[in-house]
């Protein structure tokens, strides 16, 4: 369907992006950036191998796309009420003067748009579950 | 000439961007005093461990704010999976 060239380039440049994406998402504390850029830049990698090689090479993702979804938004949910219970409000910093509650919140919300983008793509481009 | 309604929603858009480039150009650059909240993050910012400071008001201050955001993205993904298994007749599942 795709001819080599697509497919060669696309091989070659998923991993730096994801690797990209990866960095901007977990070094968002740091350097600018975040969570939702990097959630972006992880989805696009997942794109490119599916546009230049067909969803069959991610199925097992497309699979168990929604229980992504629902673990991130459940571990900010958990991590909010951790705070209103041991800090006496929501969403209070309980390790304060260390970065652990910006790097895990960022990690979360990465997997939540990585996942939310790439099920955007996977069901609007009816490349769902019944065709992988 | 009748004037048609499309006649009219241009004019109101026209007249919509011709009012906020107007507001625009009277942006000031300048540097203005920061307000309470302002003296507050620079202050505290330390305590929560992030050198970024938007991060720092992203996930700490206003982590709040941003739960809220995640929640509408969280709600427009399952519209979008549910429509999506409606389609591909993946609903039993």
């Amino acid at each position: 369907m795709t001819s080599l060239i697509v497919k060669t380039a696309g091989r070659a440049l998923t991993p730096f992006i994801l690797l990209s994406g990866l960095y901007v998402a977990s070094f968002g504390f740091l350097s600018p950036g975040g969570g939702f850029q990097g959630g972006i830049l992880l989805a696009s990698g997942v794109i490119l191998i599916m546009v230049t090689h067909g969803s069959k090479e991610v199925h097992r993702l497309a699979e168990n796309i929604d229980w992504f979804e629902t673990f991130g938004a459940l571990t900010f949910l958990i991590v909010g009420l951790a705070g209103l219970l041991l800090g006496g409000y929501l969403f209070s910093n309980l390790l304060p003067d260390t970065p652990l509650m910006c790097i895990v919140l960022d990690i979360v919300i990465a997997l939540k748009v990585f996942v939310g983008i790439t099920a955007v793509f996977v069901y609007f481009f009816g490349m769902g579950v019944k065709e992988c | 000439m009748k004037i048609l309604r499309k006649d009219i929603c241009t004019f109101l858009l026209v007249l919509m961007i011709a009012f906020l480039l107007v507001q625009g150009l009277e942006l000031s650059y300048e540097d203005k005093e920061d307000s309470e909240v302002d003296e507050y993050y620079k202050e505290h910012q330390e305590k929560t461990g992030a050198d970024n400071m938007v991060e720092a008001i992203l996930l700490d201050f206003r982590a709040y704010d941003t739960f809220g955001e995640v929640m509408v993205l969280y709600i427009a993904i399952a519209g979008v999976i549910i429509l999506g298994k409606i389609v591909t007749g993946d609903d039993q599942s």
